[in-house]
């Protein structure tokens, strides 16, 4: 590691509400244990909306997941550490305390959250559920709470409340679960693919509510997604993941006007556009890997990277920070990937 | 465009040996020990009902001396109120009972399963003429069914007895796989057939029924041992005539003749087609566990 | 190729507590498909587009209009011979994943249908073999690598194209795409895009477009036609690029306007329109159905229906009294 690495990491961490530090999460699989997440290193700083982008399998969830301590068997976090402001290493938590801390501390909307409501409940029901999970006195400023945050989010509190799962459309319920993490006043919010089963005008509607909520609650937010329009449409900064590995972070339109790394270009050249000249955009050749088929030695994306040299199949390369808050984890030349980073 | 390295990337991946079915299905049985037991019970009782009267035959050898024996080295398990022999008589049993168990519970499966995916399937008039006759059967009791029909019958042939248990059971198998078929019906896969215009018989027999297998699979192990449950209920009972020595007329003798509630003499008598339904049970629990992953290519082939 | 005239469609329900709920799926929805080109239909959920694409494939019934195919109108024809119209016309699944049977193998995936199709052809029953991998290829898939292969075994983009070749076994004139890479990983969406315009040009085969995705709808190829359907009635239509760059109804605006911005490398269009309420299907009005959300209704809106015509001096047909070109979608800087 540099000088100038560290120098970042310590101007990071001094802002930053949450931040990883060199996490892998390990599956046990029939080939033994291999890693959903291999060192990551992140920071979200205080105040802003951090996108997560990566394919299906790239390890977004996991990471997200592992924030709360909440890597469902038969996973586990081996290493790293994850620092959040005022709570201390959250892997470090068992029990109680990490109970605490879930709902809290740190907001959760899971992917898929449209399904994951009790159908046999009121939403109001399963509000006052959260509420004795938490030991929470205040059951009435509770629900005033919920009200509050629904009335924001553009929705009918009293009416939410009183409905039931299925009598709310799909971005209704992905409100409501933005609802239900923030209720309890969280600081940092987690949204798992948050607009994926959403046609685009509810998506759109869903995208404007956290943006909204973000500022005016003041969060520190982690949107995880597959798509690079909606990270490009609300994030401030953008990670991207790739084979459990952040191969790219920085600022999201620095990143997306020059990608220095092949994958986030290539990614970016393969986003369908509403303008543009459609002749130019490609598909990535080969397909994601997952945990089994990830290259074990050397970059992870080696197979795919027109890029590829020798020495990517034998080291590793390490995330570095190769301009002002920008770093990649490549072994080619930065200028050669951005230099074309229009996907033109 | 990108299909060609598509391809490419399919080629890079190995070919994987295509497994017959059996080398699978020994894996999938092999995977877990309590599937070995329970498949090694249901075969051993399997081969006790096809060998059973071929190891004794002729009639059980009486022997007057000896009545309500304890085990010994000449009679395993005792003997019971006629001087029989309790194991060859259970080994003998065997083949009634479990017999017409197992008739009662491939013909439950047959026609359930038949009645549930053309209902399903179709919709409409087929439906609701197929669900009303299933409503019907299942408003039919099968006890008293049983012991009106006795009086005819003797119920010494396994074919009468597992008809009348067959006919009267396959409503809940039907009702299930029927709501079964509505779901998977509206799966992408047979829209899909539908739309290319493939035949109707097709659609059912190789689309929708490799799905339900493993349900109806589990039905039919799990009605074998509620029709054992069933007939050597009625035996037990007496509501049916004797016809032939089985489990069932065992307990009831156990229990009524020699009075093995209050005196231990008889409890070898009594406990031995207990234990024999027991341990049945358990094979079949024991075994269940590997159905599923028997027919789904996706759990077969982990390993 | 395929003319639908003014079809409809209403759905009636009836629920245990909520009583008869009829919704009107189609309202009176016609186009033409001619060989070899493109229909896109865009629109937000629940507006109609999958019923139009089952009424298509004859796995739904309509109750109103004509459905006419390679000059056939389809009422003509008996219900027992209607099979090898509908043959010509194959849908394309939303999801690969449930659009495979998973207890069959690609193998028996591909086999049935051109078996099927031989006999209906009189070729002989030998030539399956090598047409189930002339096909593989032709999507783009190696045939000995997939052939042998369960749907779990195969990526998102692989089942996908396995579908498309599925489709291609009964020699269909047309392709309907319902969502069809909405499930596939982003990396390859553009790769099926790119297959769909091929099977246009190669095999001169139509295509049915269905997405709420706009972008996706430029990708499948030239000459295409954009038609915006809300609450199941087409409200505008037209050359795709012209709609997209000067749309002139106020949903096409709003939807075009959700489309997320590349920030970065495009700017957010100057007249970004959003919706004032979200979309509710119960409304019954004799006026313009997109009154309640519109931002520019007035009194005429809500008195008087709005039919697809040629007003204001715009190229494409649309549904709305006061059509105003603006520029809703993305620009790109640089
Ligand atoms: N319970 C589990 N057991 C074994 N492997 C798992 C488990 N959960 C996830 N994985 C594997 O870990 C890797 C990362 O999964 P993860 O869910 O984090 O991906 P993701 O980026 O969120 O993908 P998606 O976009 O599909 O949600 C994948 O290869 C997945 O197959
Ligand atoms: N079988 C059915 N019974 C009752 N209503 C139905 C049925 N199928 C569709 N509908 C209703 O018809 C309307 C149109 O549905 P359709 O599935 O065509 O929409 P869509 O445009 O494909 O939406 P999405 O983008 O969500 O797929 C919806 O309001 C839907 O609820
Ligand atoms: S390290 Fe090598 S293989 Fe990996 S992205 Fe960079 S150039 Fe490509
Ligand atoms: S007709 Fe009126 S309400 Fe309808 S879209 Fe046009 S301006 Fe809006
Ligand atoms: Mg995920
Ligand atoms: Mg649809």
């Amino acid at each position: 590691m540099t000088d100038t690495v560290q120098l970042t990491a310590e101007r990071a961490e001094a802002a930053a509400e949450v931040s990883v530090r060199d996490l892998t999460v390990l599956y046990r699989t029939d080939q033994g244990e291999l890693p959903a997440v291999a060192h990551a290193d992140i920071d979200l700083p205080t105040g802003t909306i951090t996108g997560l982008v990566g394919e299906s399998g790239s390890g977004k969830s996991t990471l997200a997941l592992s924030l709360m301590n909440a890597i469902p068997a038969p996973g586990r976090i081996s290493s790293g550490s994850i620092q959040v402001n005022g709570v201390g290493d959250v892997t470090r938590l068992e029990g109680r305390a990490l109970r605490r801390v879930r709902g809290r501390a740190l907001g959760y909307v899971f992917q898929a959250s449209q399904n994951s409501l009790n159908p046999l409940k009121t939403v109001g029901k399963q509000l006052l559920d959260l509420g004795r999970a938490h030991d929470v006195q205040d059951m009435r400023g509770l629900v005033r709470r919920a009200r509050e945050l629904a009335d924001e989010m553009g929705m009918d509190g009293a009416r939410v409340l009183d409905s039931y799962q299925h009598e709310l459309s799909g971005g209704m319920r992905q409100r409501v679960g933005i609802v239900l993490a923030l209720v309890l006043n969280a600081r940092v919010l987690i949204l798992d693919e948050p607009t994926t089963a959403l046609d685009m005008l509810s998506q759109a509607a869903v995208l404007e509510i956290v943006r909204k909520v973000h500022r005016q609650e003041g969060l520190t937010t982690l949107v995880v997604t597959h798509d690079m329009g909606v990270v490009s449409e609300i994030a401030d900064r953008l990670a991207v993941m790739y084979g459990g590995r952040i191969v790219e972070d920085g600022p999201a339109t620095e990143v997306l006007q020059r990608p220095a790394h092949p994958y986030t270009r290539a990614l970016i050249g393969a986003t369908a556009r509403i303008t543009g000249d459609t002749d130019t955009a490609r598909a990535l050749p080969g397909r994601p890997p997952d945990l089994t088929t990830v290259p074990r030695t050397g970059c992870v994306f080696r197979e795919r990277c027109p890029l590829a040299m020798d020495v990517c199949a034998e080291t590793e390369p390490q995330l570095l920070t190769w301009a002002p808050d920008r770093r990649r984890a490549c072994h080619a030349d930065p200028a050669t990937t951005a230099a074309t980073g229009e996907g033109a | 465009m990108t299909a060609p390295t598509l391809g490419a990337a399919t080629a890079a991946v190995p070919p994987r040996r295509r497994s017959t079915s059996w080398t699978a299905a020994r894996r999938v049985v092999l995977r877990k020990p309590g599937r070995v037991i329970g498949l090694g019970i249901l075969v051993f009782f399997a081969l006790m009902a096809i060998l059973g009267p071929y190891l004794y035959p002729g009639q059980l050898a009486v022997d007057p001396e000896s009545i309500y024996a304890p085990p010994s080295g000449a009679h395993w398990l005792g003997t019971d109120f006629a001087g029989s022999d309790v194991l060859q008589e259970i080994v003998v049993g065997a083949r009634y009972v479990l017999l017409t168990a197992s008739l009662s519970a491939l013909f439950t499966a047959v026609v359930g399963t038949g009645v549930g995916l053309v209902a399903g399937y179709h919709r409409g008039l087929a439906d609701s003429v197929l669900m009303r006759a299933t409503d019907f059967i299942l408003t039919i009791p099968a006890f008293p069914l049983l012991i009106v029909l006795s009086t005819v019958w003797s119920f010494a042939n396994p074919l009468e007895m597992s008809l009348v248990l067959g006919l009267t059971g396959w409503g809940g198998v039907a009702r299930a796989v029927r709501s079964q078929t509505l779901s998977l019906r509206e799966r992408g896969f047979l829209e899909a057939a539908r739309g290319l215009g493939l035949p109707t018989r097709h659609i059912i027999v190789k689309e929708l029924l490799p799905n339900i297998a493993p349900y109806v699979a589990m039905q039919l192990l799990l009605s074998v041992i509620g029709f054992i449950g069933a007939e050597v209920g009625l035996f037990f009972l007496g509501v049916v005539p004797f016809s032939s020595s089985n489990w069932g007329v065992m307990l009831n003798q156990a229990v009524f003749a020699g009075g093995a509630m209050n005196s231990p003499e008889a409890l070898g008598y009594l406990l031995a087609p207990l234990v024999c339904i027991l341990l049945l049970t358990l094979g079949v629990v024991l075994f269940l566990d590997a159905v599923d992953e028997l027919f789904n290519p996706r759990l077969r082939e982990r390993s | 190729m395929i003319e639908a005239r003014n079809i409809t469609r209403t759905y009636r329900t009836r629920g245990a507590f909520t009583g008869e709920r009829v919704v009107q799926a189609l309202r009176g929805v016609d186009f033409t498909l001619p060989r070899g080109g493109a229909v896109s239909f865009i629109g937000e959920s629940g507006c109609g587009k999958t019923t139009l694409g089952k009424i298509l494939t004859g796995l739904e019934t309509f109750d109103g209009g004509e459905l006419v195919v390679d000059g056939v109108e389809l009422s003509t024809v008996p219900q027992r011979r209607r099979a090898s119209y509908f043959r010509r016309i194959q849908m394309i699944h939303q999801d690969p994943y449930s659009a495979l049977n998973p207890t069959r193998t690609v193998d028996q995936i591909l086999g049935d249908p051109l078996r099927m199709r031989a006999r209906q052809t009189g070729d002989r029953a030998a030539g399956v073999v090598d047409r189930a991998a002339e096909l593989l290829e032709l999507v783009g898939l190696e045939p000995d690598g997939v052939l042998p292969k369960y749907p779990h075994q195969l990526s998102g983009g692989q089942r996908q194209r396995v579908v498309i070749a599925r489709a291609l076994t009964v020699d269909p004139e047309v392709l309907i795409a319902d969502e069809a890479v909405s499930m596939i990983d982003v990396s390859m969406r553009l790769g099926i895009l790119g297959l769909l315009r091929d099977l246009r040009t190669r095999l001169g085969i139509s295509l049915l477009f269905i997405t709420h995705d706009v972008a996706t709808a430029r990708y499948v190829g030239d000459g295409g036609e954009l038609h915006v359907i809300y609450r199941g009635e087409v409200i505008e239509r037209g050359p795709t690029d012209t709609v997209i760059q000067s749309p002139v109804h106020p949903y096409t605006q709003c939807l075009l306007s959700a489309v997320p911005v590349m920030r970065g490398l495009e700017e957010p269009g100057p007249d970004r329109l959003v919706p004032l309420a979200a979309l509710d299907e119960r409304t019954r009005t004799p006026g313009c159905l997109f009154a309640p959300r519109c931002p520019f209704a007035d009194e005429r809106c809500t008195a008087e229906h709005p039919v697809l015509g040629r007003t204001g001096g715009v190229e494409q047909e649309h549904a709305c009294f006061h059509p105003v070109p603006r520029r809703v979608v993305a620009v790109e800087t640089v």
